[in-house]
């Protein structure tokens, strides 16, 4: 081999030592505060926490009559009384109860359809035209007939729930139906399913992301139209349940009492949301690969 | 075999016992014929969807007509008709539904503006997109009619109340959506935004908003379906509570005097509306935008 030649020298183009880096530390561990500020749940609560502290201390030195926005202490005194002393938690139950009924009824329902519209082209053509005509129909709107059809109680809730459900369940398992790829398909031609055996193995794993999205809005539309019933059925005579608490609250002018039963609602649709659907997401679309 | 296969072709063995004598074609048929008009005119998606609803409308008559539903019950579909063309005849039902939809357009605007601000600041500070979340974790599973007592309170009856649950109903369910949308922005895209130079709003117009433009879109579209609900059922309980004035209180003040026909005559206004905002605005936006740029079937 030949000897390497030596480089060739360019004294113009080299640069004079630059000596020391002046810049500080180029690396430090993080301190304490700064590591316990990149955790996301202590960012969170701490929003929560300064939310909590701003919203006491504006009714506590604005001296806000707790007629129009009660404090924090108030509000938390109210929920503690409305648990132990106006049976804040049969109410709960009152509103749960008819909720889970109208649910688990409205899945049957609403996966029934489904299963008949992807059964044939005519039962699609049914089941597409009868969701989007029903599906923009607010489910309380129903509710003044439901009270002429089946009397005040539970029967005209669990109907305006159930159209409530139904429809975004329905629509929803359909498009996700609709979308399966062709290849999955085949596969389940291929492993000889049919009928219940193909929807039930192939059809429904491979649309859960649509169906779970369908399952949400459902819940979503339920309880809000639960809450709304509620309120009407409480303007129109005794009712019960989490909706007719706040509106009774709120006629006795017990401010604080309403701010509790909000505080209610938000705590069951915060662990509906977060608690049950996102573990039902983390078990099933998350673990599968299928979303992030 | 192989060691001859080079050189030597060999000649297929005959196998006469699995071999079959070709069918004669004469007896399967024709195997395309052209379509009757009527299967073509079935192939026709329109045809078929105006089928079902004249089928559901033909049943409905039947059945009201035939098992002599009393109208108090159950109205037959000409008489919601002839309802519907009777509460038209005066000014009612227009200014009634004047007065729902400007009240939901009014709600809705706002809603998307004060869900513009919240993205924004949250997509420039992180401390910002820590409130965002946390307050969209809280306030979007309260149904926003559940505020509607302590708005009556605090704002009085009238539209005022409305337009704020309105926006309580719109805020959060966009603010969510467009916030997880732009967060899911692929890194590519932003750099090729920071490479043109685009900065601040630019950024986000030019590059945040159409790349996630799908989630944005539903966003909206769960945004309207909510603040659509809650309006209607708002207007229920203000007609409980007070004279209102939309659609809902239609309903409310007609069942009150037990006449259903005009209740059912709501209810097909309602509708109506309902379907035009979803399959023909939405849908129509969708067309133009996401599956016309192919991020959505």
């Amino acid at each position: 081999m030949a000897e390497r030649p030596a480089p060739i020298e360019r004294p113009e183009l080299v640069h004079a030592a630059l000596g020391r880096a002046s810049t500080a530390d180029v690396a430090r561990p993080l301190s304490l505060a700064e590591q316990l500020a990149n955790v996301d749940p202590v960012r969170k609560f701490t929003v929560l926490l300064g939310a909590i502290v701003l919203w006491e201390l504006y009714t506590r030195l604005a001296e806000v009559p707790p007629l129009i926005f009660p404090t924090f202490a108030d509000t938390i005194v109210a929920l503690w009384k409305g648990f132990t002393q106006y049976g804040l938690a049969a109410q709960i139950w009152t509103s749960l109860s008819i909720l889970l009924a109208g649910y688990a009824i409205g899945l049957v329902i609403g996966g029934a359809l489904s299963f008949i519209a992807v059964s044939s082209r005519f039962g699609s053509d049914v089941l597409g035209t009868l969701t989007s005509m029903l599906n923009p129909l607010p489910a309380v709107a129903l509710l003044p007939l439901a009270m002429i059809w089946f009397g005040l109680g539970e029967k005209s809730l669990i109907f305006v729930l159930l159209h409530s459900i139904v429809w975004p369940v329905a629509l929803n398992t359909h498009t996700g139906f609709m979308s399966v790829a062709e290849p999955l398909r085949m596969v389940g031609r291929n492993y000889g399913l049919r009928n219940v055996r193909y929807i039930a193995k192939l059809l429904v794993p491979a649309a859960f992301p649509s169906i779970l999205a369908g399952l949400k809005l459902g819940w979503a539309f339920a309880w809000r139209t639960l809450i709304a019933a509620e309120l009407v059925f409480g303007a129109a005579a005794e009712g019960g349940g989490l909706g007719w608490f706040i509106f009774a609250s709120r006629n006795e002018m017990d401010i604080p009492g309403a701010f509790a039963g909000l505080l209610t609602v938000i705590l069951i649709g915060f662990l509906v949301e977060n608690v049950i659907f996102r573990n039902i997401e983390q078990r099933t679309v998350v673990r599968w690969g299928m979303q992030s | 075999m192989s060691a001859v296969a080079g050189r030597v072709r060999l000649e297929p063995v005959p196998r006469p016992e699995i071999e079959l004598t070709p069918l004669d074609a004469s007896r399967i048929g024709r195997i395309e014929r052209p379509l009757s008009p009527i299967e073509r005119l079935w192939n026709v998606q329109v045809v078929r969807n105006v089928a079902v609803v004249l089928m559901f409308v033909a049943l409905w008559e039947a059945y009201t007509q035939i098992a002599d539903v009393p109208a108090l019950l159950f109205p037959s579909f000409s008489d919601t008709c002839a309802a519907i063309v009777e509460a038209f005849s005066d000014h009612r039902m227009m200014s009634k539904i004047w007065f729902t939809v400007s009240s939901l357009l009014t709600g809705y605007a706002v809603g998307l503006l004060a869900a513009a601000v919240l993205v924004s600041l949250a997509s420039i500070w992180r401390v910002w997109a820590d409130i965002l979340m946390t307050a969209t974790a809280m306030f979007n599973p309260l149904p926003s009619i559940a505020l509607l007592p302590l708005a009556m309170l605090w704002f009085g009856l009238g539209t005022f109340s409305l337009v704020f649950i309105l926006i309580h109903a719109v805020l959060w369910a966009v603010a969510l959506n467009t916030y997880v949308g732009f967060q899911g922005v692929s890194l590519t895209q932003r750099m090729v935004g920071q490479n043109y130079g685009l900065r601040g709003v630019w950024f986000a117009v030019k590059i945040l908003i159409p790349a996630a433009l799908a989630t944005v879109l539903s966003g909206m579209k769960i945004g309207w379906a909510f603040a659509w609900r809650t309006l209607i059922g708002a207007e229920l309980i203000f007609g409980a509570t007070a004279r209102g004035g939309g659609l809902g209180w239609h309903i409310f003040e007609h069942s009150e005097l037990l006449n259903t026909t005009q209740v059912f005559a709501g209810l097909f206004m309602i509708i109506i509306i309902g379907v035009l905002v979803e399959y023909v605005i939405f849908r129509t936006l969708e067309l133009r935008t996401v599956r016309r740029w192919g991020m959505q079937r």
